[in-house]
């Protein structure tokens, strides 16, 4: 177990954008004992950060260059665009891809529909829409037909 | 002029200088198209006649769509904010295969990132206005210096008055500095391309080609300031 933990702390993550969903992987990774560190351009929304929140915080916007140097970028294992514009999160993958070829790289986006802008980079998307549809089709899929049609 | 009216130019963005540039390329003969955001500045834009207007999200593929934007020649990205240039400029090049995409980028930093991911053309507002007045401040103001190749070259325009040190001499007896040439000399209406015996006269204009760094030096060997 402890050989376990010790490998996973080699791990650094930087996470942009401090909403509920920046927030709340920013404590888990935390929790687990990994290094973390969040990025907000408003300083009042790392107020979500749990008090035993263990990583780091610095306020500055994800597309600024200085900023993401200042979060050592260059020493990043993955980077979580996650702020609520889906172009910023879009350039940060790329930036954080293309100029310091950050090994994981994963932007959430609102809008999927600018796929081919990014799919060619390796960048990974999450798009809570199209997950939530599925979710809602898994849990329809669930019910007997009989029930729906009642 | 035939050839410019088949070209189709797309400008993304942007409130005054879309005015400013759409109202400028019409003149020129060209189809304009804009796409705009902001519900105010499209009515704005509305009042220029011939020009073609979209409400909506340049960064958004309905937009573009509805802008035609996969018969556009040249798009031009004119928005406050850097992501959604690059974005939109991402989108006009590999979506609809826009020849040229040109973009504005707020952070200098940025120039060449914008570079690598595959935008034409990028041009920083920031660094193009600090150079002109830090060119205004320091320089006579006779002198006009034209940024090329990135701006990595650039091409000044230098008069020569009384007391410049390379007046009346020849072009050879000058000591210019080696990252520099002086490509060109005019003289009242005439223009002559200098050779070494080309004797440099008060009131010629002399159009210098420098590295850039180095137009100082050159402005002051031959001026003396």
């Amino acid at each position: 177990m402890k050989l376990f933990e010790s490998k996973k702390k080699d791990t650094y993550t930087i996470i942009v954008g401090c909403g509920r969903l920046g927030a709340n992987l920013a404590n888990t990774i935390s929790d687990e004992g990994e290094n973390v560190l969040i990025m907000d351009e408003n300083k009042y929304s790392f107020r979500r950060l749990s008090p035993n929140f263990g990583g780091l915080s610095i306020v500055g916007s994800g597309t600024d260059l200085d900023k993401l140097r200042e979060a050592q970028i260059e020493k990043a294992t993955a980077v979580i665009a996650v702020t609520n514009d889906d172009n910023a999160n879009i350039m940060i993958a790329q930036i954080a891809r293309e100029m310091f070829n950050v090994e994981h790289v994963i932007a959430r986006l609102y809008d999927p529909e600018c796929e081919i802008v990014y799919q060619e980079l390796g960048i990974n998307t999450i798009c809570p829409a199209v997950l939530s549809a599925k979710e809602i089709d898994k849990l329809l899929a669930g019910f007997p037909a009989k029930e729906v049609l009642a | 002029m035939n050839g410019k009216k088949d070209q189709k130019i797309l400008l993304i963005g942007g409130r005054s200088k879309a005015k400013a540039m759409a109202l400028s390329l019409l003149e020129q003969g060209y189809q304009v198209i804009t796409i705009n955001k902001n519900y105010d500045d499209c009515l704005k834009l509305a009042e220029i006649k011939g020009l073609h207007v979209i409400h909506g999200d340049g960064t958004k593929p309905d937009s573009l769509e509805e802008a035609g934007a996969e018969d556009c020649d040249i798009a031009i990205a004119l928005t406050s904010k850097d992501a959604d240039n690059l974005v939109a400029c991402q989108l006009c090049k590999k979506k609809y295969d826009i020849r040229k995409t040109v973009s504005l980028v707020g952070d200098p930093g940025k120039m060449e990132f914008f570079y690598h991911m595959g935008v034409d053309s990028v041009v920083c507002a920031v660094s193009a206005v600090t150079g002109i007045i830090q060119q205004q401040a320091f320089i006579d103001e006779m002198t006009s210096i034209i940024p090329v190749g990135k701006g990595l070259v650039q091409i000044i325009e230098v008069r020569i008055q009384e007391e410049s040190p390379a007046a009346g001499k020849k072009l050879m007896e000058i000591t210019l500095p080696k990252e520099g040439i002086v490509g060109c000399v005019l003289r009242g209406d005439s223009t002559l391309i200098p050779r070494g015996d080309t004797r440099i006269l008060a009131g010629d204009t002399l159009v210098v080609i420098t590295i850039s760094g180095h137009e100082l030096n050159i402005i002051q060997a031959l001026t003396g300031r």
